[in-house]
């Protein structure tokens, strides 16, 4: 039950984090803060599948995590830091190049965003894909 | 490799989630498992084996062995 807890506690901070930041947002929102509310609106759901999916585990009485579950893990942060690299260099690469003016913080937020956001796709692929040793 | 859970829980009339729990893995696993979509490792191979009452060998079959 702990595990799982966890889940919806972290999406519910997250949640708790965003309405703070709107709320006390002094200025209008812009297209940069939209994609960001895109992308964070995508982690939670995310984060509730994950979550709904170890509560049932729990539910059956099954591990919450077993070896393929973990060997799902370990596969997506691999390949997802592999990608984050290429992100990274790719922002820098950008942020000079484009029209839209952001500050350095909000060059961050997009990199972490973008890295999560590789996580969660990488993470779906292995999940539908499965994992063989041979491969 | 291929393997031949499928057709043993069939003959000890069993299902994937009762024999998930047996090995102690998630329903996911087995289904996983039956497709051929993910290779156990030595200890489930072994646990398997032996709810099944039979050898590694005779659940698995590599390769090298269909041919």
């Amino acid at each position: 039950m702990k595990k799982s807890l966890l889940v919806f506690i972290v999406a519910g901070l997250l949640i708790l984090g965003v309405v703070i930041w709107i709320t006390t947002s002094s200025t209008i929102l812009k297209e940069v803060d939209f994609l960001h509310l895109g992308i964070i609106t995508a982690l939670i759901a995310f984060a509730i599948f994950f979550g709904i999916k170890r509560f049932k585990s729990e539910k059956r009485k099954e591990p919450v995590e077993d070896e393929m579950s973990k060997k799902i893990v370990q596969k997506t942060a691999a390949i997802s830091y592999y990608f984050s690299l290429y992100l990274w260099v790719f922002i820098i690469f950008i942020k000079d190049r484009i029209s839209i003016k952001m500050d350095t913080e909000e060059w961050i937020g997009t990199g972490i965003l973008g890295m999560s956001i590789f996580f969660a796709i990488t993470w779906v692929f292995f999940y539908f894909k499965g994992i063989k040793n041979d491969e | 490799m291929t393997n031949r859970i499928k057709e043993f829980r069939a003959r000890h009339n069993i299902t994937q989630e009762e024999l998930a729990q047996k090995v102690n893995v998630r329903r996911e696993t087995i289904v996983f498992l039956e497709k051929n979509k993910y290779n156990p490792s030595l200890k489930l191979a072994h646990d398997l084996a032996v709810v099944f009452k039979i050898s590694i060998e005779d659940l698995f079959l590599f390769d090298d062995e269909i041919k």
